[in-house]
């Protein structure tokens, strides 16, 4: 919203020495944000008014003539114009050199310089006003007809600022709509006027409220007091169509309107001074003589000003007269109703409609006009004098001939003041200090409270136009005083600190190093991928949906199901990353949803099952390394994140892996995950082409995490161990798991060196290296008992996995 | 016989000097003072010489074997002095042998350094999961019955809840403060928790605008605590946050969960707070709503708000990273994009 300076001015009289920044600042602090200050005498530079001395033929142009000009500098000047109305002696607007006008009133600024036209000199331009900003306030008859203030009989001195002259020097606060929300009484400048002279303490200028008394009723009937709570009808005869005078046109265009003709200017006038919309009827459209609040049919039909076609609801509620709907209630005039070039009479109403049917049939017909913007917000009933009040007294003195004929208050509901009980005690605590009671009671009265004090209570009346939802309990009376005081003001407070859950979070740390473990041990990148995920990667990973959950309004059709496996995500974030890395490793921690049911907080409340998952990828060319890298991954975790230790099955095979490389992944006896290769069909349905990809993914939940660092301490050996290399020659069946579970009890350490096949060792065979270490606890190994120690390996290794040495 | 010392002293020194290495320097140890070296003979030879010539070349000779001695000492140490471990040139603008370089997403980071920050003052990390119903979401919190973040223009409704009401309505949750009342239901008060997490809006995205993004929220509930002690609070996360001190100012805001609500801003990184660009001239940079927190929600969490209150700080995380980093694309932070997240350290 356009918060006018010189409109404020009208109800308050602020400090002289406050500079509007320091406004913006105050009210951004205090009550709503100020996005920008502009000033609108800003585009005016350069733009004064000149005085015609003598006009002369121009010598090589008939439609151009040479203007003598005073412009108020030392010596008269030159201007060639081509102006249609130019007229000796007259005042006019020039724009001197330096000067940014628009040509026609159309395109970006042109800047002004001394030039010749058509062999003449001219020192600058005699404006039309398209071409300097004031089409909107006088409109000329004509293309070439130039602003003469003369014949408009506005006063002002050559050389004086045109913005000065038609009061465009006003500086205009841009206010944050949505800061707004919660303030209805706030939607006019009245209401930001209170503020002001809240904030600086100053008189505030309270407007009447005085209705007409004594007249005939307009007949008015209101079927949905609940969507219609006060409907006012005056009628206004002996009217017409004309401008409105230069002061409420410049106020209304300095607010961010256009102004139309008189009679539309002064319901708009009202609506940016109070808040309170109002529409204009042209009498001899209502049919009937009678006015209907009523919900329309449904398939009822009604053209809109801008001609556009509405087809209504029953919950739609219109205006009508005893035919036909006239307009939209709180939200848009009808083309049948407006204001026309022969209107002579008007039914004005000033009604107050309830937020949430204004809310529902804006947001349904997309129609978010300034009238609805306010009705949303939820406006005491008590407005709609204001707006009566200030609107015939507009009339009265725009059309002084005009007669008031009748008068219609239909006022089914009245906004009832909010009555709130706030204690001194409460106060004290909640703003960690003590306010004097005379600061509080001014503070409050300045707001419009009404406000008594038995020397430990405060008795509050609140406005009607807070008492719309507003302030409704004594947190918000305090939220009053603290933001007029100011956040800034109050002395900081240390926090108490208290250290009782926040030093032993097994989960929440095991949670982080999860993360860190797989990004800086193992070289992982985190990424994040969306909840919603494309039906393509979900297929791919061969994922069943039938126990997923739908988004009703998904981002786009493909994205319709929210994931049960961060899989999927994964496969579209390697399709991706292929296209510009050979090998790369990443990893997701996050939530899936499956059906079910999970009552996290309470009995009544049932939410799908949760799983929190880990999942990672190793992408790159060989596909076994690949594996074994996610492998190691895996082994290593426990250590590192202190839980307990993970071990491998083959129990499940995951619908994504290759059907040979795939494991469970163990925590205890429980399945909690699975690695695996990402199977071929998975690859090309995903589209990832040139590339090989290793993931793991398990629910980590299932992660039992130790309460501390578990790892013991082990004594050095005493005496020397003897490391030993074997070279075994198996069959191709014989697994390595094999071979170590055969041995391991004999051996104080024993690891895996490598697998060979090759032209040395026959067909169906391998060849596989260990080291291992044997010793005593007791003494250092002989010779001999070493000897006799590797001959009952081997002889162990023989029996049980028919192996020979190489 | 002296003369021939002379010379087995003189072509000694020239090897010595010439040895180029240690190796080398060895092998001329031996060839000058070892069993089968010339001076070895001369001295085997002595027994053959008259007494006096005996004397006078067996003087010399042990002459000679302690200068070779200490020759090939000084020659041993300006070897070793002069030594390289590596033989040959190297080119020592060749790039070390890389470590694993992974690491934890921008925002994962950001939110971790806040963990820090809060859990020093005493705060429990807690989460919420991501799908919630009406009641937790809107209800709870005190939001209209008919306020427009209900819609499904808002919010991301479950397929065949979207038409119930309250705890039979689910959707991804639109923040994170449903989170706070089911904390307090389960764990009372007085409380002092921080829940960070990912929330979801069905909104139109661009460079500025995601549908799923980061939150992190603090929560303190105690007795009789004023709203400017959440001042310093601030001041003492956003220090953590940027490495510095950052000015903060609290002004007004609304909220449905709070009464009273404020904004907090910080001041502009970029310009020192005497405007520019990127603050759009003001100085001040939007960083997080706050409040006290609602009666309403206080009840909803069976709280009597008569004793309880406290205050919410929520934090945009997305806004902070991109704050911090000079990130100029909310949507890069869901691209899963590794061009994006390897700049990360």
């Amino acid at each position: 919203m356009n918060i006018s300076m010189k409109f404020i001015n009208r109800f308050v009289t602020l400090p002289a020495d406050l500079t509007y920044d320091q406004i913006a600042y105050d009210l951004t602090m205090r009550t709503v944000e100020v996005e920008d200050v502009i000033r609108t005498a800003d585009k005016f530079h350069d733009i004064v008014v000149g005085e015609i001395k003598e006009i002369k033929a121009h010598p090589n142009a008939d439609a151009l003539k040479i203007c003598i000009t005073d412009v108020g500098e030392d010596e008269l000047k030159q201007i060639v114009c081509g102006g249609s109305n130019l007229t000796e002696g007259h005042k006019v607007c020039v724009s001197k050199p330096g000067a940014e006008v628009v040509w026609h009133g159309e395109g970006e600024p042109v800047l002004i310089k001394e030039s010749k036209l058509r062999g003449e000199k001219s020192y600058g331009m005699i404006c039309s006003p398209l071409e300097v900003y004031l089409g909107d306030i006088i409109v000329p008859k004509d293309e070439r007809e130039i602003v003469d203030f003369t014949e408009l009989g506005i006063e002002c001195e050559v050389g004086q600022s045109v913005a000065e002259v038609m009061g465009l020097d006003d500086v205009i606060l841009e206010v944050d709509n949505k800061s707004l929300s919660n303030r209805p009484d706030l939607w006019g400048h009245y209401g930001i006027a209170r503020e002001l002279a809240a904030i600086y303490k100053v008189p505030f200028n309270e407007l009447s409220s005085e209705l007409p008394e004594g007249l005939p009723e307009y007949p008015v009937v209101i079927e949905e007091p609940e969507r219609c709570n006060r409907f006012t009808a005056t009628k206004i005869d002996n009217v017409y169509v004309k401008e409105s005078p230069a002061w409420m046109k410049t106020l209304i265009t300095n607010a961010g309107m256009r102004p139309i003709n008189a009679l539309v200017d002064i319901t708009n006038f009202v609506l940016l001074a109070v808040g309170s919309p109002q529409h204009a009827y042209d009498s001899t459209h209502v049919e009937g003589d009678k006015i209907i609040v009523r919900l329309a049919e449904d398939g009822e039909k009604l053209l809109l000003l801008d001609e556009k076609d509405l087809e209504l609801t029953h919950d739609h509620l219109v205006i009508c007269d005893t035919r036909k709907p006239l307009n939209l209630a709180g939200i848009k005039g009808g083309k049948d109703d407006s204001i026309l070039d022969t209107t002579d009479s008007v039914i004005l109403e000033c009604a107050v409609f309830t937020a949430p049917g204004i809310r529902r049939t804006t947001a349904y017909f997309n129609e978010k006009t300034d009238a609805a913007l306010r009705y949303e917000k939820g406006i005491d009933t008590q407005r709609a004098d204001l707006g009566v009040s200030m609107a015939l007294s507009l009339f009265k003195e725009i059309y002084p001939d005009c007669v008031i004929s009748a008068f219609t208050d239909n006022y089914p509901v009245k906004t009832e003041n909010a009555v709130i009980d706030i204690t001194q005690d409460f106060l004290d605590r909640r703003l960690g200090e003590v306010l004097p009671q005379a600061e509080i009671e001014d503070i409050l009265t300045r707001l419009g409270y009404e406000v008594s004090f038995d020397g430990e209570t405060y008795h509050c009346i609140t406005p009607t136009w807070r008492s719309t939802g507003d302030v409704s309990i004594h947190d918000d009376i305090l939220g009053d005083i603290a933001r007029l005081i100011g956040y800034e003001y109050f002395k900081k407070q240390p926090l108490k600190i208290s250290f009782e859950s926040s030093v032993n979070q097994v989960r929440a740390d095991l949670a982080r190093k999860l993360r860190e473990y797989l990004a800086y041990r193992c070289g992982m990148n985190e990424i994040f991928t969306y909840p919603w995920i494309d039906v393509k990667f979900i297929n791919a990973a061969g994922i069943d949906t039938s126990r997923s959950i739908r988004l009703a309004t998904p981002p786009a059709p493909e994205l319709g199901y929210l994931r049960s496996s961060l899989i999927p995500g994964m496969l579209e974030a390697v399709d991706k990353n292929s296209r510009y890395f050979d090998e790369f490793s990443i990893f997701e921690a996050a939530q899936v949803f499956e059906k079910g049911e999970y009552r996290p907080s309470t009995e009544e409340e049932v939410l799908p099952v949760h799983h929190n998952l880990l999942s990672g990828v190793f992408a790159g060319k060989n596909a076994t390394e690949l594996f074994f890298k996610v492998k190691g991954v895996i082994e290593g975790l426990a250590g590192y994140c202190h839980c307990e230790s993970l071990d491998f099955a083959q129990k499940d095979k995951p619908s994504w892996a290759d059907d040979k490389v795939w494991l469970n992944i163990k925590s205890g006896k429980k399945v909690i995950g699975s690695i695996g290769l990402v199977s071929v069909p998975a690859l090309a349905e995903s589209g990832i082409k040139m590339i090989n990809a290793a993931a793991f993914e398990f629910d980590t939940d299932g992660l039992k995490p130790y309460p501390s660092r578990t790892n013991e301490f082990v004594h050095l050996p005493q005496y020397p161990l003897v490391e030993q290399d074997l070279s075994l020659l198996v069959d191709e069946s014989v697994t390595w798991a094999e071979i170590r579970d055969a041995i391991k009890y004999m051996v104080k350490d024993l690891r895996f060196v490598e697998e060979y096949r090759g032209k040395q060792i026959p067909a169906g065979k391998k060849s596989v290296m260990l080291s291992l270490k044997i010793g005593n606890d007791d003494s250092t190994m002989t010779s001999k008992q070493i000897e006799k120690k590797m001959n009952g390996i081997i002889k162990v290794l023989n029996n049980k996995c028919k192996a020979e040495l190489r | 016989m002296l003369e021939k010392l002379e010379q087995i002293r003189r072509e000694g020194f020239e090897s010595i000097a010439a040895a180029p290495d240690r190796e080398k320097l060895e092998m001329v140890r031996k060839e000058l003072t070892g069993k089968k070296s010339s001076l070895q003979e001369v001295l085997k030879s002595l027994g053959s010489l008259d007494a006096d010539m005996r004397k006078s070349v067996g003087m010399k000779a042990n002459e000679v074997k302690n200068q070779f001695a200490e020759k090939i000492r000084e020659k041993e140490e300006e070897l070793i002095a002069n030594a390289s471990v590596v033989e040959g040139e190297i080119d020592l603008t060749l790039p070390g042998i890389e470590v694993p370089k992974g690491a934890l997403h921008p925002i994962t980071q950001m939110c971790y350094d806040l963990n820090d920050a809060f859990r020093s003052l005493g705060f429990e990390i807690y989460s919420e999961d991501d799908i919630s119903s009406e009641k937790f979401a809107f209800d709870n919190l005190n939001f209209a019955a008919d306020h427009p973040a209900r819609a499904s223009m808002d919010t991301y409704w479950l397929e065949g809840t979207e038409d119930k009401r309250g705890n039979e309505r689910l959707c991804l949750r639109p923040h994170l403060t449903g989170g706070s009342v089911r904390y307090l239901l389960e764990h009372g008060a007085p409380a002092r928790f921080v829940y960070p997490g990912r929330v979801y809006r069905n909104e139109t995205t661009d460079a500025r605008h995601e549908r799923a993004f980061f939150q992190y929220e603090a929560l303190i509930v105690d007795k009789d605590i004023s709203f400017s002690s959440g001042r310093v609070m601030i001041e003492t996360i956003l220090e953590k946050v940027f490495g510095r001190k950052v000015n903060v100012r609290m002004r007004e805001g609304f909220f449905p969960f709070t009464e009273p609500g404020y904004e907090i801003d910080m001041e502009c990184l970029l310009c020192g707070g005497k405007g520019c660009k990127a603050c759009n001239h003001a100085g001040w940079i939007e960083v997080m709503p706050g409040g006290v927190i609602h009666p309403n929600v206080l009840r909803a969490a069976n709280l009597d708000p008569d004793v309880w209150t406290g205050f919410y700080t929520n934090i945009g995380l997305d806004r902070l990273v991109m704050m911090r980093y000079g990130v100029d694309d909310v949507r890069l932070f869901h691209s899963a994009d590794l061009r994006f997240l390897k700049q990360f350290k």
